[in-house]
């Protein structure tokens, strides 16, 4: 994706953005097993595999990335920054709430929230989802099935 | 006898009326899911999945497989009335379906298609139930290093019959088997890939990762592009085909059944694969291959028979062997390791209740699905009219509250914004997010054979080809890895998904 503008008729974008998140994975994984032992073939230590893995699917990001760069060039498609971003901020927002202001606020949240990812919502539409999901969660997932979670902040 | 009695002690199982009960909930849930476009049955089932473990072990995955052949079946109705496919599996239903709506005979459509898949269904299930048995005991004999290779050729297998690229494919099983090994090493008891998170010194839950990749994401993209709706073609006047119709399909039934039932049992095929190629085979043994496209009854019989038998027979390899042949099955291994049933050969020895209560319930299931859905068509089009914009709130709740669900803890809601990010992330990038799901549930198992077949073996890789089950399904592998690397045949595994990316 960064190096868009270099590329020009060549470069596949969705398999380099694949050989990134490969890339990134394999060294991540490396990175966080770098402490672990590797014991021997027949005594495989916890960093055995994980090591091996990883470096399998840092040379796949590679190879992925050498090909994107050389396939005809297709672009990423449709990206929308604020389905992403809303949908994001409001799931992050009930799990932050869930923790501590209650089952009420949380649901409200990421209901009021999440239905501003859509343009075509409307205030009242927003209000009533509120309202008629909130209760409706209240009834099937506290009382009903007895998920625990406490209602509101006290 | 024993074939009857274990089919006895299955239906005397499945006939309580809670397990009816649980079988036709899910049963109408999957197929008001189905119909609803934009969500998956993977999708579907990862939502609800969090549900079902306040529910007995039985009842639950009697729910959670009516889900998945209910949704199966909604897709179609949808793909014929309205052009819209409510499931992979079922866009090639529209392609035949649509037309025949359009020509006023929508009714004889669905009719045969539900038809069709309940005749498929009953000779799937049968086909498991004889299968079953042969295969597990077969599986009994299989020590660490078959189940090594086995796990080896099913990852494999996915990749290649599964759509979209190999190698990308392979990628997102290694990522798969990495969040697979996050937390304690059973066997030295160390902390790994943790990143220091006491958190996540359990591993990663399932939920939490299928929610995100396949919820969440499938959210994200749904509203990133605008809501397409179909229009319904036709008044649904006559429902029952035409005497010619039957005289028609009925051959393409039979043979997609067959088809189906075969590309089910392996791994990475199932539902989609099934009616893809049945629609293929469909219009080369046709007289009439113009037909096709324009309303040929045949093109909507033999996939609508073949994806059912597909759907009922991937169940074949997790029951017998405890390998998941794609996300369906893998989610359904979740569940199943949450209520603490280990999939594979010893649940039919341990648990017979168990497995023959849930292949007794999946014919009861697709029985109540013929009853149910012809007289309610024409509510579920009226579903069609729901806007998205009303519906995907409650979706994200039942996401948020399900993961949360889990263990309690918020935390696992943080995690799944993270996994949603990267599952759209992974849409963007054309990668499947299937195969990611299969290496996370197979990752312990693979390790763990590995490791004790090494350490039996004294740290020689000849074991696992001096054992001659394990050494052909190793060949079996390899032999797969070379045919893809022949163009020709990557050119028809491109071709017969063409149609699905479209």
């Amino acid at each position: 994706m960064a190096n868009r503008s270099e590329l020009g008729r060549k470069g596949n974008h969705p398999d380099l953005l694949a050989g990134l998140i490969f890339i990134v994975v394999g060294a991540l994984g490396l990175w966080a097993g770098r402490d672990l032992r590797m014991g021997t073939a027949a005594m495989m230590g916890p960093g055995y595999l994980p090591l091996i893995v990883s470096g399998l699917i840092l040379l796949i990001g590679l190879g992925v990335t050498i090909m994107g760069l050389l396939r005809s060039r297709e672009p990423l498609g449709v990206v929308r920054l604020r389905p992403l971003l809303i949908i994001l901020v409001a799931v992050g927002g009930f799990a932050y709430a869930a923790g501590s202001l209650g089952f009420v606020i949380a649901a409200a949240w990421l209901i009021g929230v999440g239905s501003l990812a859509d343009p075509e919502s409307r205030l009242r539409e927003i209000a009533a989802s509120i309202v008629v999901l909130t209760i409706f969660g209240i009834l099937v997932f506290i009382v009903g099935l007895g998920v625990q979670m406490q209602l509101g902040p006290f | 006898m024993e074939f009857f009695d274990s089919l006895i002690l299955g239906f005397s199982t499945a006939v309580t009326p809670t397990n009816l009960l649980f079988c036709l909930i899910g049963a109408l849930l999957g197929t008001l899911i189905g119909v609803l476009p934009g969500i998956g049955p993977t999708a579907t089932l990862a939502i609800l999945l969090p549900i079902t473990f306040f529910l007995p072990p039985l009842a639950a995955l009697i729910m959670l497989a009516g889900i998945f052949y209910g949704a199966q079946y909604g897709g179609s109705t949808t793909a014929i009335l309205v052009n819209l496919p409510g499931e992979a599996s079922s866009v090639v239903t529209a392609l035949d379906g649509y037309q025949m709506a359009k020509q006023g005979r929508a009714g004889a459509a669905l009719a045969i298609a539900a038809l069709g898949s309940f005749f498929a269904g009953t000779v799937a299930t049968i086909g498991l139930a004889i299968a079953g048995p042969t295969l597990a005991g077969f599986a009994l004999s299989f020590g660490p290093a078959e189940y090594f290779s086995l796990t080896i050729f099913g990852l494999l297998c996915a990749t290649v019959l599964a759509s979209g690229s190999v190698i990308k494919a392979i990628g997102m099983i290694g990522i798969g088997l990495l969040l697979g090994w996050v937390g304690t090493d059973v066997n030295s008891g160390s902390e790994r890939l943790t990143f220091g998170a006491v958190e996540l010194f359990d591993g990663i839950e399932f939920v939490v990762i299928a929610v995100g990749l396949f919820g969440i994401s499938e959210i994200i993209v749904n509203l990133e592009s605008p809501e397409s709706r179909g229009l319904i073609a036709s008044k649904i006047t006559r429902l029952w085909p035409t005497r010619e119709d039957f005289r028609q399909a009925w051959p393409a039934v039979i043979r997609g059944t067959a088809l189906g039932t075969f590309l089910g049992i392996l791994p990475g095929g199932g539902a989609t694969l099934s009616a893809f190629s049945a629609y293929t085979l469909e219009k080369k043994v046709s007289r009439n291959p113009q037909e096709f496209g324009r309303g040929a009854i045949q093109g909507v019989a033999g996939p609508e028979a073949a994806n059912n038998a597909g759907a009922q027979s991937s169940f074949i390899p997790l029951l017998t062997l405890g390998i998941p042949s794609n996300a369906v099955m893998a989610m359904l291994l979740g569940a199943m390791t949450i209520h603490g049933i280990t999939p594979g050969p010893s649940v039919m020895h341990n648990q017979p209740d168990l497995f023959w209560g849930l292949i007794a319930s999946m014919w009861i299931g697709n029985l109540m699905l013929l009853v149910i859905n012809l007289p309610l068509i024409g509510l579920w089009v009226k579903l069609l009219t729901v806007p998205y914009r009303l519906l995907y709130p409650a979706i994200l709740l039942f996401c948020c509250v399900g993961v949360y669900s889990v263990s309690n803890r918020a935390f696992d809601v943080a995690l799944a914004v993270g996994f949603g990010f990267l599952g759209y992330l992974f849409r963007k990038a054309k990668c499947e997010p299937g195969p990611l799901l299969l290496g996370f549930v197979l990752g312990p198992l693979l390790e763990t054979n590995l490791r004790r077949a090494m350490l039996i073996s004294q740290g020689s890789p000849s074991v696992f080809i001096e054992r001659p089950i394990s050494l052909a399904l190793l060949i079996a592998s390899a032999a797969l890895f070379v045919l893809l690397l022949v163009p020709a045949i990557r050119k028809t595994r491109e071709d017969a998904f063409v149609e699905e990316e479209a």
